[in-house]
């Protein structure tokens, strides 16, 4: 018997993958009919309200409204992230401050407060949930793009000064590039998380979108739709992850494997 | 040069603690104008934060969503630890925990389990941490899953040679290599079930921060609701400084005699 049981063939392994996602499935629909509907509703069920979610101009709009939350909240957290963590490597003496005062407090700061707080200052709407999920998102973009910050070459730019580079173009042609790595995994980190996180601001402070719709079928104990809603929603990460951010981050790497 | 570099940490410092100083003035000043439903001025708050930690009817919610966030994490990372075992010891095990069970935990928002753990489990103290574990697993999975890809085979195939016995293995070899990936494991549970404590709180419980935070919500409280998040803030940084810095330090030596 070998000490550490060599793993299957990748076939192999997606083989038993399947195979368990069919019996889950299966299993899943044999004891929703064992238990009332509200508890847990089957698999058919749920994919007839996810098409719904998916089809009709109702469900459209729910979705539409938390993409776009999504988006709002992810551009202005990657705005002021890359602005916050850009400003000790211009303002040394703010590296403390930024370091080991802001990013932890906003990194320990619960999300939910900031849901709270924002309905209380801006009242329920599209002003609230952006600005909270904005909010917290903030922290893992400046934890990620200051580590890139740290990493940019400073021979490389003294070489720039000594060639009469000025700030911009030192900015564009040196530290920009070797950012966008880290700034492409502040994004990364942060899409994952912002879909979660709107989720719950809409449920607590939006008119619409898909927490709002949950929040809805939640009163009124429509369990369908609530896996419904998150089952959309582990397939948005999976599938932004597997077809969008994996191959753009194999690309990345090529590129700067190129030499300099 | 030493003292030229102590001066300008010293200055980055003075920097940073003026500028936390200012962001509380900030905070008073702009609290003057507004009303306490919408910003009530930082004594207030920081008033409102002391009662409930001296009141016993309000400092027993602090040590009960305390207890819930520590039982928790040991729960989450010890499930953790077991499935990224259990992936790495049985082949046909490995593409369904880390293809299929942890792309699920991944994905899951964690509202959907604080909704779907109540309509199961009603009000309970298990449906929080429930919750909790279930937001938690993924983090301490991925970690320990991490440590046993980068093991060093050849040492376990000669102490399994040496031993024989496959629990002794695991006991005095696998699990001192994967040490570093624990404490890593359990900086990070432990960080994200303070974020998350007041969520799973909120319809699962009738008692704890996150209950007492909603109720606090719902009048239209901000005062409470700003003690509690701050609270939050402080309960954090004070268990890291107390109990995770010393225990990753604690495991850290006892690695380095045995």
């Amino acid at each position: 018997m070998p000490a550490v049981p060599r793993a299957l063939a990748p076939s192999g392994r997606t083989l038993a993958a399947h195979l368990f996602t069919l019996s889950t499935l299966v299993a899943w629909e044999i004891a929703s009919r064992h238990v009332p509907v509200f508890l847990l509703p089957g698999p058919v069920l749920v994919a007839g309200q996810l098409w719904a979610l998916l089809t009709t101009s109702a469900g459209l709009a729910q979705v539409g409204a938390s993409l776009f939350h999504v988006a709002m909240a992810l551009a202005g957290a990657f705005l002021v992230g890359t602005l916050v963590a850009l400003l000790p490597y211009y303002v040394g003496g703010l590296r403390l401050a930024i370091d080991q005062r802001l990013t932890p407090f906003l990194n320990a700061f619960p999300g939910i407060g900031w849901t709270l707080l924002a309905i209380l200052w801006l009242g329920l709407g599209l002003k609230t949930v952006i600005f909270a999920v904005g909010i917290i998102l903030v922290p893992f973009m400046i934890i990620n793009i200051r580590e890139g910050v740290r990493t940019v070459d400073r021979d490389l730019l003294e070489m720039a000064a000594s060639f009469g580079a000025n700030r911009w173009r030192e900015f564009i042609r040196i530290v920009l590039p070797s950012l966008l790595p880290f700034m492409f995994s502040a994004v990364r980190v942060s899409f994952g998380v912002a879909w979660k996180v709107t989720l719950t601001a809409e449920l607590f402070g939006g008119t619409r979108g898909l927490g709002y719709t949950m929040n809805v079928a939640r009163q009124e104990l429509e369990t369908p739709q609530i896996y419904a809603v998150i089952v959309l929603i582990i397939a948005i990460v999976y599938l932004a992850n597997r077809f969008l951010f994996d191959p753009l981050q194999r690309r990345l790497q090529v590129g700067s494997r190129s030499p300099a | 040069m030493l003292s030229g570099w102590r001066g300008m940490r010293m200055g980055q410092r003075a920097l940073a603690e003026g500028l936390v100083v200012l962001a509380l003035l900030g905070w008073w000043w702009s609290s003057l104008e507004l009303p306490a439903t919408v910003l009530p001025s930082p004594p207030v708050v920081g008033r409102r934060l002391i009662g409930i930690l001296t009141t016993p009817a309000l400092s027993w919610h602090v040590a009960v969503t305390t207890l819930r966030v520590l039982l928790s994490v040991a729960t989450a990372l010890l499930a953790g630890l077991l499935l990224a075992l259990l992936a790495q010891a049985v082949p046909w095990l490995t593409g369904i925990i880390m293809d299929r069970i942890l792309v699920w935990l991944n994905g899951m928002p964690s509202v959907g389990w604080a909704i779907l753990a109540v309509i199961w489990f009603k009000v309970s103290d298990f449906t929080v941490i429930f919750v909790q574990v279930m937001i938690l697993l993924p983090f301490s999975l991925i970690n320990f899953a991490e440590g046993l890809r980068n093991l060093d085979r050849e040492l376990i195939e000669m102490a399994m040679s040496f031993a024989g016995r496959r629990a002794d293995v695991i006991r005095k070899v696998v699990l001192p290599m994967l040490l570093p990936y624990g404490v890593a494991a359990l900086r990070i549970s432990y960080g994200v079930c303070w974020k998350i404590a007041l969520i799973s709180e909120l319809f699962g419980a009738q008692s704890g921060l996150g209950y007492l935070m909603l109720q606090a919500q719902a009048v239209g409280d901000a005062t409470t609701v700003l003690a509690t998040c701050f609270l939050i803030v402080i309960l954090f940084a004070l268990g890291e400084a107390a109990l995770i810095n010393p225990l990753a330090r604690k495991l850290r030596s006892d690695l380095a005699e045995a």
